[in-house]
């Protein structure tokens, strides 16, 4: 899976934005915090859930659990708004 | 095909169409400048505008007018100026906008400043203004301007972007850039083309840091545009 080429990641005052390009079906905006960012850098390249979590765990220090749920709740979100192919 | 030249926040715009309703709609800003981008509106970008309309039976020339502008507004963010949706009025030379979801009262409460200042309110766009950030962010009439035609063909320095909310009592209060950053996002035009929309990200962060940002809860009282002013321009 990979983001759609017109969804731009955007990072302003330590907040991350997902924005898609007015031809995108889904209008609004998506906002998060450095977590998403992170996740959605990774989604910038073609990858799978696994290596998502894998580079995540790699970057945060987390309790057991918690990242694989944030990833699973970011990629339940992108999929919903048709952020991913 | 149809051609004329406009001027649109300072740059010269050659608009080639099919109808002659946007040439008309345009008329008022009319250039003999030479000419900065082109663009040329076809039958799909009339299809294009007719599938996104919320309302059916709009004629081709109004869907076209609108193809227009959607043109204009992808480039603009190559010359640091994007298209916003808001309503902007100058009182003694500084401009304020108004933002916030259609039907909400912007124009409404526009007019009340319009009753307050009397003559020294003028109207820069109503609906759809062209902004330009540079070292001030610079505010443009357009003929894009809302159902009550109101603009002037004028270029005003902008004070600062109020997000407009209904309520029972009037206040307001400075918020900060990472507050409003989400409804400035959603209320400036989103280029379809990637590299301008990024474009558009940085001149929205840019814009952001150079004007006031205020949130307004007001009624349909005049004392409404009273208590928006006094909040804009008391820490002059």
């Amino acid at each position: 899976m990979k983001l759609k080429p017109y969804f731009i990641a955007h990072n302003s005052s330590n907040e991350s934005y997902l924005v898609p390009t007015s031809g995108a079906e889904f209008s609004g905006v998506v906002k998060g915090n450095k977590t998403l960012g992170a996740i959605i850098g990774l989604l910038k390249e073609e990858t799978t859930r696994e290596q998502v979590i894998d580079k995540m765990k790699e970057r945060f220090e987390a309790p057991e659990g918690v990242i694989e749920k944030d990833v699973d709740t970011v990629i339940y979100q992108l999929q919903k708004i048709g952020a991913l192919e | 095909m149809l051609t004329n030249r406009y001027d649109f926040a300072g740059k010269t715009v050659e608009v080639n169409s099919l109808n002659e309703a946007v040439h008309n709609y345009c008329a008022a800003y009319v250039s003999d400048a030479p000419v900065d981008f082109a663009i040329t509106t076809a039958k799909e970008d009339i299809e294009y505008e007719r599938s996104r309309a919320e309302i059916p039976g709009y004629s081709d020339g109004y869907l076209e007018e609108l193809a227009v502008y959607r043109k204009i507004a992808e480039k603009m963010p190559y010359y640091d100026t994007i298209l916003f949706h808001g309503s902007v009025i100058a009182v003694d030379g500084a401009a304020y906008l108004f933002t916030a979801a259609s039907g909400t009262g912007k124009s409404t409460h526009v007019a009340l400043w319009r009753k307050l200042f009397g003559e020294r309110a003028v109207m820069v766009n109503d609906d759809k203004p062209l902004l330009h950030i540079g070292d001030v962010v610079t505010a443009y009439g357009t003929p894009y301007d809302g159902k009550h035609k109101l603009s002037n063909k004028i270029a005003v320095p902008l004070k600062a972007i109020c997000i407009l909310t209904r309520a029972c009592d009037n206040s307001i209060v400075p918020v900060t850039k990472s507050e409003a950053y989400t409804t400035l996002l959603q209320q400036a035009y989103r280029p379809n083309d990637v590299i301008a929309l990024q474009k558009t990200l940085e001149l929205v962060d840019r814009m952001a840091e150079k004007v006031g940002l205020y949130r307004l809860g007001c009624n349909m009282e005049l004392e409404a545009a009273k208590v928006a002013y006094d909040g804009m321009n008391k820490h002059d």
